[in-house]
């Protein structure tokens, strides 16, 4: 990865059928970059990628390849490849054709299409499948022969839509470490959209945070998790306790009815704001030293750790712990200032609250008025 | 439980195979009796080719194949590319509402009876020829194609349809992206996936217009038939072994081809060699295929519709189906050799569109839709009075028709024709009693009484028309035929319902099956008819009752202002020629009905050969004391007034739906009516059951 810039979305904007999708979007995408499109689904993510990829031409805004213009540029001439979220394979060719596609259609002579193949088989670990029919793989497989499809084009930008989305946790795990090796081998940049938070921590170089049809937060896998910039993207990567507090100075927050020193300056004096505790941060002390008291109301028992829901003044907080309690037992904490991550109020604030409902896509999902996403 | 497995195996197993039964036996036996040394439809004889050879030989019924393979081809390839762009179209519709109502209407063709269809079709032909000015009908190659195309088109669609539905909207995408135009997309991958989707509708296609009938009726005009048209036009005759031959082979390819489809095709599994060598050449051979089609295609359409024909006289000739010598079994093609004799003798060609009908209705309906235009037709004695009445007959040009002279006395001025201007007799003939003299009692046949003999209840054929079967009731009454006093027809109505009980059953074409195999002992029909069944079965006997029907059917041309002069001239040497000495024993052997015309009667080789099909042939077709203008003037039908004919229509009806008995039982009424009663018992419990769940859900 280095700083030159590939691509640079400019104020893009889109709506379909009077609903706006996308609002005013800014984007620069580097050379060699493993970017991470990441929100739930109906943020405007998979938009983003049509309209890079040129299926979707914006209605505003400008869409800048290389330093050019290539917002009328259609698909087919665009030196961008993109792996379908169902793979999207040819039904009526087979593995090699499917691969060999591409450079079938630029006239590139057999031979040089044959020892391509054969490096992108080698590639996605699919040596000897060539005559295989796409229908008979598994959907692993499947996945690969996208990959390669695409890539055998050297375009300079991957896309990539959700395309670990349908296959199981322990391969998906495994095709994220492939992904990774492959983009450092071949030097492609890679924009990747999904919704699952902890592909895009552990694959990407930079995440690109959205919601609403915005960008909530840019920045580097540990900045977006350790410093959320707001509520919003606070919650939806990984677990957080997200507190009402006031920034009363610099350097000292109060929330849960106690001041907090804290490493965060640059507040108005007694200015409103949120306040992130990660469960994993968070300590168990004896009562008598801690800096606030409550009752544990569940302990869920996962593995490595306990998971325990415990009500400190009204507030269900979420504790990740080694210790086991039960419910009822009293337990005190203690945060470090480090630990305490202060944010400005935005338009999310209030709407994630404690740990005593389920989570939001639950109940999005339990809404029969709700429309299906995407 | 084991046990039980093994019934219900077996159980399916039957099951199915009854289905396979039911679907493939049929075939099976018309293949069977295709190869049938006689020509009986019941009794397997012998192994012979002989038909195969006479179809081979006769032409006839090839040419209607060829006819019939080129529409079909033609319009299936048509439509299929018109209905894929058509599907595509619709299904990449921006408007949901838009879509399904363009799909609904797309569908509304389908659901139509084919007689809307070709009606429709007829009309706006006849519409456009009247807007263009022309003078000719427009109907023939062109409006029958594209009416299959018309009627072809939705099948397409809905079968292309489904498939446009089931491909991931990405696959276009994919392609696009990876370096495709639009339209390449189309056609490297879209293309491949909705092909099965496309192929069966071009089968479809291919096949519906194979077999269709009421639509290409209409639309056909009257240069040429194809095989559906021509296979119901001969049921004036039992259908002859020669059509099985021709169904045999038009089966054989059509399986061989989806064998072929089906080994070549398929997802992928057990590719053979052979498929591998298609795929990889599967460019190459996609292009020589669609080159090959397109220029077949294009080129057929413009020979047809572009290119006018060339100057030649025709003459078009509307005869009843196999009503002509026409070749077979080494017999003179009577049409060709007038080509030839004409071609010889005014040193101009003319060729001659010779096409046929099953009935004398058909007939009728053709000649006042105007659905088609001919210069010579053969309709029966009433129809032709029918005709001139109303003034649809021309005059005959009888200087050119110099061999009416050998026309005998008795069939010249009759009641249709008194003036002798409309028309030439062509043959005439004779109903009676057919039996089986090895089942029935000596002397039991003498008259029109066997048809209510007790003692051959349950073995009597009666004729499936009111016209005949009121005849005979008549003629055993001792009433005039073409009484109009009711109470006449309804003693005769009351005849025949007391008949009832004793008739097996109402037939037509089925006379021969049933009395050739001995299955019915005595039927009414035609003396000529019974020489056919003679050759099958020579226990078969003739008897022919004191008063009885005498038919005759003429020669006429009918009025068509758009004739030329020349056209008409023709139609009249025509019409000579049929009357001379060759022409007309080869027609009067082929047809076996009695021939008006001296130059036959008197004919050595006429009489020699009728004798070697029956050795009373001739008494039974000519009786010797027969004073036939009186009989016939006696006892012919004549035109009956409408409210006549409606009343007899209206008896014939109930005495079809009524019991013989006086019970009312009738069979297809407790079918349907038990059919209704399982349709609403159903309607009411799924609307109680819905009503159930909605009050659980609320």
């Amino acid at each position: 990865m280095n700083n030159e810039k590939l691509i640079e979305l400019r104020s893009i904007s889109k709506s379909y059928d009077g609903e706006q999708v996308l609002r005013s979007i800014n984007l620069d995408i580097h050379r060699k970059e493993f970017i991470t499109l990441l929100g739930p689904s109906g943020c405007g993510k998979t938009t983003t990628l049509r309209i890079i990829a040129g299926f979707v031409t914006p209605d505003e805004g400008d869409v800048i390849f290389d330093g050019k213009r290539i917002n009328d540029l259609p698909p087919h001439r665009r030196n961008v490849n993109t792996v379908f979220q169902r793979y999207a394979l040819f039904p009526h060719l087979n593995v090699y054709e499917n691969i060999a596609f591409g450079l079938r259609l630029s006239k590139t002579p057999d031979e040089e299409i044959k020892t391509r193949v054969t490096e992108m088989l080698t590639l996605v670990n699919l040596r000897g499948f060539e005559k295989r029919d796409v229908s008979s793989l598994s959907g692993g497989q499947q996945q690969r022969v996208a990959i390669a499809r695409a890539l055998i084009n050297r375009p300079e930008v991957l896309l990539l839509d959700e395309p670990l989305g349908a296959l199981d946790l322990k391969l998906r795990k495994d095709m994220q470490v492939e992904l990774r090796r492959m983009q450092q081998q071949t030097g492609i940049t890679f924009i990747y959209v999904t919704h699952d938070q902890e592909e895009a921590l552990s694959m990407s170089d930079t995440v690109v945070v959205m919601a609403n049809g915005e960008i909530q937060q840019i920045g580097t896998p540990e900045k977006i998790y350790n410093e959320p910039e707001n509520a919003f993207v606070a919650d939806f990567i990984g677990e957080s306790n997200i507190l009402n507090g006031t920034m009363i100075k610099d350097y000292t927050v109060s929330f849960a009815g106690q001041t907090f020193t804290c490493e965060d300056a640059g507040f108005e004096p007694n200015e409103p704001v949120d306040v992130v505790v990660r469960p994993e941060d968070i300590d168990i002390v004896p009562v008598d030293k801690a800096m606030l008291t409550g009752e544990v109301t569940a302990v869920t028992f996962k593995g490595d750790y306990y998971e325990i829901i415990a009500d400190i003044d009204n507030f269900k907080w979420m504790i990740e712990t080694t210790d086991a309690f039960r419910a009822g037992d009293t337990i005190g904490i203690s945060i470090d200032p480090y630990e305490i991550q202060v944010m400005k109020k935005s338009e999310f604030s209030g709407m994630f609250g404690d740990y005593s409902t389920f989570s939001d896509e639950m109940d999005h999902l339990s809404d029969p008025d709700g429309e299906a996403s995407e | 439980m084991k046990k039980t497995s093994s019934r219900a195996t077996v159980l399916s197993k039957s099951y199915s195979f009854l289905i396979y039964l039911l679907l493939y036996l049929p075939i099976f036996i018309m293949i069977l009796f295709s190869f049938n040394e006689s020509k009986s439809m019941t009794n397997f004889t012998g192994f012979s080719l002989r038909w195969y050879r006479e179809l081979f030989s006769s032409g006839k019924a090839f040419e209607a194949l060829k006819y019939s393979l080129i529409i079909a081809l033609l319009s299936a390839v048509i439509s299929t590319v018109i209905g894929t762009l058509a599907a595509y179209g619709i299904h990449y519709m921006r408007s949901k509402a838009l879509r399904s109502t363009v799909t609904s209407v797309t569908n509304v063709p389908m659901m139509n009876p084919d007689i809307v269809t070709g009606i429709s079709m007829l009309l706006l032909f006849a519409f456009v020829q009247v807007i263009l000015g022309m003078q000719h009908s427009l109907l023939g190659f062109g409006t029958l194609l594209i009416a299959h195309i018309t009627f072809n088109l939705p099948y397409v669609i809905l079968s292309v349809l489904p498939k446009l539905r089931q491909m991931d909207p990405s696959l276009s995408e994919a392609a696009r992206d990876l370096g495709c135009t639009p339209v390449q997309s189309f056609i490297k991958v879209e293309l491949p996936f909705i092909l099965p989707g496309i192929l069966s509708g071009a089968v479809m296609a291919f096949t519906l217009s194979l077999d269709d009938f009421v639509i290409s009726n209409f639309t056909i005009g009257n240069s040429f038939q194809t095989l559906p048209i021509l296979i119901y036009s001969m049921t004036k005759r039992e259908v002859t072994p020669d059509m099985n031959a021709i169904c045999s082979i038009v089966f054989v390819v059509i399986f061989v081809l989806l064998l072929l489809s089906n080994l070549t095709g398929g997802d992928g599994s057990g590719r053979t060699a052979f498929a591998e060598k298609i795929r990889r050449h599967k460019k190459q051979i996609m292009i020589g295929v669609s080159a090959l089609l397109t220029c077949v295609t294009v080129g057929i359409v413009f020979l047809f519709l572009f290119v006018p024909p060339p100057v030649e006289k025709t003459l078009n000739v509307y005869n009843w189906g196999e009503y002509i010598s026409d070749g077979s079994d080494g017999s003179l093609d009577t049409i060709e050799a007038f080509e030839d004799w004409y071609l010889e003798t005014y040193g101009e060609k003319v060729k001659v569109n010779y096409t046929t009908y099953p009935s004398n209705e058909d007939l009728y309906n053709k000649l006042s839709s105007g659905a088609a235009e001919y210069d010579v037709i053969f309709p029966s004695d009433y129809m032709v009075a029918k005709l001139r009445d109303e003034g649809m007959l021309e005059p005959l040009d009888f200087s050119l028709i110099d061999n009416y002279q050998y026309i005998l006395d008795d069939f010249k001025g009759l009641f249709y024709d008194p003036g002798e201007q409309y028309s030439v007799p062509y043959t005439y003939g004779v109903i009676g009693l057919i039996y089986n003299s090895a089942k029935v009692p000596d002397g039991l046949v003498d008259g029109w009484g066997a048809m209510r003999s007790e003692e051959l209840r349950g073995k009597i054929l009666q004729v499936n028309n009111p016209r005949d079967a009121f005849g005979i009731a008549m003629y055993d009454l001792d009433i005039d035929v073409n009484t109009t006093d009711r109470a006449e027809w309804d003693r005769a109505y009351d005849y025949l319902a007391k008949q009832k009980s004793l008739v097996q059953s109402y037939v037509m074409d089925e006379v021969y099956n049933k009395m050739e195999s001995g299955e019915a002992y005595v039927a009414a029909y035609y003396a000529g008819d019974f020489l056919f069944m003679y050759e099958n079965n020579e226990d078969l006997a003739f008897c022919q009752p004191e008063s009885t029907n005498f038919f005759i059917d003429a020669i006429c041309i009918p009025k068509n202002p758009a004739r030329d002069e020349d056209t008409y001239r023709i139609a009249n040497i025509f019409i000579n020629y049929l009357l001379s000495e060759e022409p007309a024993v080869a027609d009067a052997e082929m047809i076996c009905y009695a021939s008006p015309n001296s130059l036959v009667i008197n004919n050595g080789e006429y009489i020699e050969y009728m004798s070697e099909i029956h050795e009373d042939a001739m008494d039974i077709l000519y009786p010797e004391d027969l004073d036939f203008k009186a009989e016939y003037d006696k006892y012919c039908y004549r035109l009956l007034d409408p409210e006549t004919n409606r009343y007899m229509n209206n008896l014939w009806s109930r005495l079809k739906i009524e019991s013989g008995e006086g019970e009312d039982f009738d069979p297809t009424n407790i079918i349907a009516l038990s059919m209704l009663a399982v349709i609403i018992a159903a309607a009411v419990f799924f609307a109680v059951r819905r009503k159930r769940r909605e009050k659980y859900y609320s």
